[in-house]
């Protein structure tokens, strides 16, 4: 394995890793900006802009772009994230010049056809209706509106009235501010030589320009709380919210066991408690998730109504009980779990470009699977009470959707 | 890659199948039962499902809780699935752990059913019944294709309604388990980076006490019929509708070019519903799909959108459901490219090659390298795709809408 990484004058980051026991070959081309970038007044611009870059590109219309992928085999995907634009594709490596072609078109000469847009603000604006009949994501979406701070709490699906209020113009603009190369990373992985990927990528985006981007500022959260949507679905939903460690942190990898002790799907303690040995759901989990500003420990369970405030007293008490009570055999368990896991990851080109590029994007720089390995090695019992121990589960945030709303202590919620 | 093949049918009457591939950093196991909720009667219906769950609940030298732990231990991805024709075990593990995976998976197999854990976990399969009924497209396949296939029981309800899966006892699971999970109904199958002949003396050993019992499936033919069906839903905010032909069975020659026609009528970028319906912002999805089954098939499509928009949008999938044949020798070109990366990519990690080696062995008791088939869909022309419109001429529809109420 070879990982060869160079920055273009332009400002451009480029991560290639040659694989050798693959056929095929993947790239991921992120820009900062996303949709907390969007202009308070245009919440959801972002989106229209990712699909709106599709429809014509350089020498091709809407119609040639897509049949010049499809011709070629080329799975592709492009979208807004939190924080970032992301260009992806799979493909048979032969095709890779091909692919960075249509991309660079994409990126540095997208037509931005105005007829376009009113077809794309009315998939968008269903898409945003079709939460309501998805109730285990709406309430995630409605969590994060509650617990992070503005504009970090917008919903990845846009606000309708800022998708409505995007035209052309507003598009030209936000294409020449966003989609530009400093800060900007292109991660290829797969059967390629890097010296060849290099030199297509020279001759494709040498040329391309552009200012950095600045990305808002993540301030303090809101005050913690318990809130309850009524709607008549099967099912209740529960997710609750935790501030946890920041990737760049020390304790990381404490956070993200701490996690898995409790939520992994099987083992962890929330599955074998609730679904296990009392049958309350059939979906229960916890996670850990982090970028270099914050981090957030997620916990969800979905079940009937009549079962759900057992439910919710189950998942906080398994929350409480948790430090100063993991057993080595829990630690060493999740611990091998995450490392098969990395290893298993190792092997398909589209999660080693989405890897590398996520490496590049929070530390500028590639770990290695030994380095990481070692990060895992390292975290003890003591360092999981410590996390528990610096980043308490008290004060969270709670939010149920469904029937009725179920009593949360006040001491949970810190009022 | 450098991959072999290999084969063995055990004295038991299971069949062992593998790939493998040196070059593989990991490599993926399972066993592939031929029994689903078409293998069901009435009063069963929901048992195959609610079985695979209790695979995971203990076994004579296992309890429930162990049966966890080990899996986590081994670092596993594993997990089953369960549809109307076919019941999977599967898992992929670093190659360290793939000895121990076989025998945890083994053993799975002849679970106790214990009476408690049947109770407890009748309990997680009605909060899953539940957690279906609020995904409303999840809802209308369902009733559709129950509706469609009828007494035929291709289309039989895979979780079983809540009064069916009450009604199931102990017994009557003890029952169905003795009867579908027979060796010689099953296939244990390998791919990636492990070792043959070690596999199938593992697998010798721990089926060892495994007794055959015959088993059969009724394989009726099911020709499509017309019909026009209303669902409704409280409070719905998005309308599907959702189309039904008869298509190919997985047996069927005409199941590749039908494959590939339905990929250039509805695939979910560059098809002609794609153009029609989602590049204009008539619908939030549309799709068409050649769902090849045991001995029988369907042509289906589906569209989601504003209850406002509904009619225009059936309208216009159904003109290009009545157009089989309008399609340009590039529509054809870029169809097969994308159908044939698809399965170079899938076909890379052991779970991709796991899945597509077990489910050709169940349907058609053959293993074709994946080159051969890559051939097969290169060579497919404009008039193999007419001459399986001959025998499937796409003419008669049956029709399912979920509105609000």
């Amino acid at each position: 394995m070879t990982i060869v990484q160079t920055q273009l004058p332009s400002g451009l980051s480029v991560i290639i890793e040659e694989m050798d026991h693959v056929e095929s070959a993947a790239y991921d081309l992120v820009m900062p900006g996303g949709f907390i970038s969007d202009a308070p007044a245009h919440v959801g611009a972002s989106l229209v802009l990712s699909e709106l870059i599709a429809k014509g590109a350089g020498p091709y219309d809407s119609r040639s772009l897509s049949e010049a992928f499809d011709g070629a085999g080329i799975r592709h995907g492009e979208g807004t994230g939190m924080d970032r634009f992301t260009l992806s594709g799979s493909l048979v490596a032969s095709k890779l010049e091909r692919a960075l072609e249509l991309v660079s078109h994409m990126v540095l000469n997208p037509r931005l056809p105005a007829e376009d847009i009113e077809p794309i603000q009315s998939i968008l604006l269903q898409d945003i209706q079709a939460l309501k009949d998805s109730p285990a994501r709406r309430s995630m979406v409605e969590l994060t509106k509650r617990f992070y701070p503005a504009p970090y709490n917008r919903s990845s699906l846009g606000d309708a009235e800022g998708i409505r209020s995007v035209n052309r113009a507003l598009m030209a603009e936000m294409h020449q501010k966003f989609f530009n190369p400093c800060g900007a990373i292109l991660s290829v992985a797969g059967k390629v030589r890097a010296h060849d990927v290099l030199r297509v990528v020279e001759e494709l985006f040498g040329g391309w320009k552009g200012e950095a981007v600045v990305l808002p500022e993540f301030g303090s959260r809101p005050a913690h709380d318990y809130y309850h949507i009524a709607d008549d679905s099967a099912q209740m939903q529960v997710v609750m919210a935790i501030p946890s460690v920041k990737f760049s942190e020390d304790l990381y990898y404490e956070g993200k066991l701490a996690a898995s002790i409790l939520g992994a799907s099987m083992f962890g303690r929330l599955f074998v408690e609730l679904r296990e040995k009392r049958g309350l759901c059939y979906s229960v989990y916890a996670r850990h998730g982090a970028t270099n500003l914050y981090g957030t420990m997620t916990a969800y369970v979905g079940t009937t109504p009549e079962r759900a405030q057992e439910s919710l007293d189950l998942l906080v008490g398994e929350f409480e009980r948790l430090r100063g009570t993991i057993s080595q055999d829990e630690l060493d368990r999740c611990r091998t779990n995450l490392k098969a896991s990395l290893v298993m990851g190792e092997e398909s080109p589209g999660a080693r470009a989405g890897s590398n590029a996520t490496d590049w994007w929070l530390l500028r720089r590639i770990r290695t699977l030994a380095e990481i390995n070692a990060e895992i090695d390292r975290v003890s019992i003591e360092g999981l009470n410590t996390f528990l121990e610096r980043h308490p589960f008290r004060p969270c945030s709670i939010l149920t959707l469904g029937r009725t709303p179920l009593s949360v202590p006040s001491t949970i919620i810190g009022k | 890659m450098a991959s072999s093949y290999h084969k063995k049918v055990l004295g038991n009457g299971l069949t062992v199948l593998g790939e493998t591939n040196s070059s593989n950093v990991s490599c993926a196991i399972g066993y592939f039962v031929r029994t689903g909720a078409r293998d069901e009667t009435a009063a069963e219906s929901g048992v195959s499902h609610f079985l695979e769950h209790m695979m995971f609940k203990g076994t004579p030298s296992r309890s429930a809780l162990e049966i966890n732990l080990e899996l986590g231990n081994l670092g596993a991805q594993a997990n089953a699935f369960t549809s109307e024709e076919n019941t999977v075990y599967y898992a992929s593990v670093i190659p360290e752990s793939f000895r121990a995976m076989q025998e945890l998976l083994s053993d799975m197999l002849r679970p106790s059913l214990d009476p408690g854990e049947f109770d407890m976990e009748k309990k997680v399969i009605l909060e899953e019944i539940a957690l279906y009924q609020d995904r409303p497209h999840f809802y209308l396949f369902e009733n559709a294709l129950k509706d469609y296939f009828g007494k035929h029981g291709a289309g039989n309800s895979v979780l079983g309604s809540h009064e069916s899966v009450s009604a199931i006892t102990q017994p009557q699971m003890v029952d169905y388990f003795r009867r579908r999970y027979s060796p010689s109904n099953m296939v244990l199958c390998a791919t990636g980076n492990f070792n043959w002949d070690q596999f199938v003396a593992d697998a010798e050993r721990l089926t060892a006490s495994w007794t055959d019992e015959s088993t059969s499936r009724m394989l009726l033919r099911h020709s499509g019929k017309t019909s026009n069906v209303r669902y409704q839903k409280k409070n719905l905010n998005q309308c599907h509708a959702f189309l039904v032909s008869e298509g190919p069975s997985a047996q069927d020659p005409e199941r590749y070019p039908l494959a590939i026609l339905a990929t250039i009528m509805g695939d979910s970028g560059g098809s002609r519903m794609y153009w029609e319906l989602i590049d204009r912002g008539l619908a939030e999805s549309a799709s068409v799909d050649s769902d090849e089954r045991d001995g029988c098939g369907c042509f289906t499509a589906y569209v989601s959108t504003t209850a406002d928009k509904l009619d225009e949008v059936v309208k216009i999938a159904r003109d290009i459901l009545a157009s089989p044949k309008n399609f340009s020798d590039g529509d054809l070109d870029r169809a097969k490219a994308k159908v044939v990366s698809r399965i170079v990519l899938d076909g890379e990690l052991p779970m991709g090659r796991l899945m597509a080696l077990g489910m050709e062995w169940q349907y058609r008791k053959e293993s074709t390298p994946l080159r051969a088939i890559i051939e097969r869909i290169q060579a497919i022309s404009r008039s193999d795709i007419e001459k399986a419109l001959a025998r499937f001429p796409l003419d008669t529809w049956a029709e399912y809408r979920l509105l609000p109420s």
